[in-house]
């Protein structure tokens, strides 16, 4: 199998390459991390990240033939030849396959992703009713890959300003928790121009979440909790 | 100050980068946006001409008969089709209908497709 890969050292090259490698699939290549890890037996400067090589973990986020997922879920076999291996596109290149997300990072941050409740924490735990948790499914998933916000054009062209799809999905996430108090809070400070209204519904970010989640949705809730809050 | 990563080379190339169709038709939303804006103080001064008197009537006539200013007709149909086309499906998917994954991607095939069968149709009746 031909593969293309987008390669770096920034001790070494002035530019980033993509070099050619050409692997023979052994019957234990089910999925393409597999295959690049043997490419890295081969030629250990080959870099990439990744920790728990099943989905979990998002470590190993990349743009794979122009789509952004996760390489341990890929299945290898039904990739197009030559398979086209960039990092994830807009996020500064550390090295090869692996680039730097502080970015995404900041803006996730900034949504307050946590629990936010000052009332007096009661003797055992803060009870949720079985249909206030079922709100949360579909969005405490997300396991932070970047797969969505790194193919989001409208966080290509301001990822300072706007959250993101990522952000927003774990902003929604807080504001569906029945246990959360500061929902005011976050929708105060997400109704901006450029924080949440940048999004432009293109839907990249569901396209392409490696774990079946649908941000643009999480969006789209945010902006009717904005009406309704308006009315 | 140099932050350390714009040492660092960034990968961004949109033409290597897949497009879903949802993100063609995004595309295209704005091309006709564009397109609609830049068209409207030429079609002003059209109609401006051709209320002046019956000469200049008559001359409107004869210019939007030539082959280029039908072109560009049959290109403004298409480009206003598209935007109204896919400015209905945004404001459907504003108010919750529509916007699952499945029902997007045909949506923004049917704002393609509607786009191009109505510019077929001016071209039918225009050429």
């Amino acid at each position: 199998m031909r593969f293309s890969i987008f390669r770096f050292d920034p001790e070494r090259d002035k530019k980033p390459y993509m070099q050619d490698f050409e692997i023979e699939l052994e019957a234990a290549d089910r999925m393409l991390l597999d295959v690049i890890l043997r490419l890295k037996a081969r030629d250990d400067s080959l870099t990439i990240r990744k920790s728990c090589r099943e989905g979990v973990c998002g470590s190993d986020a990349i743009n794979i033939n122009g789509r952004n997922g996760l390489a341990c879920i890929t299945n290898v076999r039904e990739l197009k030849e030559p398979v086209v291996l960039r990092p994830l596109p807009t996020f500064p290149v550390i090295r090869d396959l692996v680039v730097d997300i502080t970015r995404f990072f900041e803006q996730y941050h900034s949504i307050k992703p946590y629990l936010i409740n000052d009332e007096p924490a009661p003797e055992r735990e803060r009870l949720q009713s079985p249909e206030d948790r079922e709100k949360l499914n579909g969005l405490y998933e997300c396991i932070l890959c970047a797969c969505c916000t790194s193919q989001c054009p409208s966080s290509w062209w301001n990822p300072e300003k706007f959250v993101g799809p990522a952000g927003l999905l774990q902003a929604d996430r807080f504001i569906a928790d029945s246990r959360d108090r500061a929902t005011r809070e976050r929708l105060d400070d997400l109704n901006d121009v450029y924080r949440l209204f940048r999004c432009r519904s293109i839907m990249n970010c569901t396209e392409v979440c490696p774990k079946g989640l649908a941000p643009s949705r999480a969006i789209e809730r945010i902006r009717l909790a904005l009406v309704k809050d308006s009315l | 100050m140099l932050r350390p990563e714009n040492k660092r080379p960034v990968f961004f190339n949109p033409v290597l980068i897949q497009m879903p169709v949802g993100a063609l038709t995004s595309i295209v939303h704005r091309v006709t946006g564009i397109l609609l804006a830049a068209g409207i103080p030429f079609t002003i001064y059209i109609l401006d001409l051709s209320l002046q008197s019956d000469q200049s009537w008559s001359r409107v006539v004869h210019l939007l008969d030539a082959w280029p200013f039908k072109a560009i007709a049959i290109v403004f149909i298409w480009a206003l089709a598209h935007h109204l086309l896919a400015g209905v499906r945004h404001l459907l998917g504003d108010v919750d209908v529509g916007s699952g994954l499945i029902s997007a991607r045909r949506s923004a095939w049917m704002v393609n497709l509607g786009g191009l069968a109505v510019g077929l149709l001016a071209a039918g009746a225009l050429l």
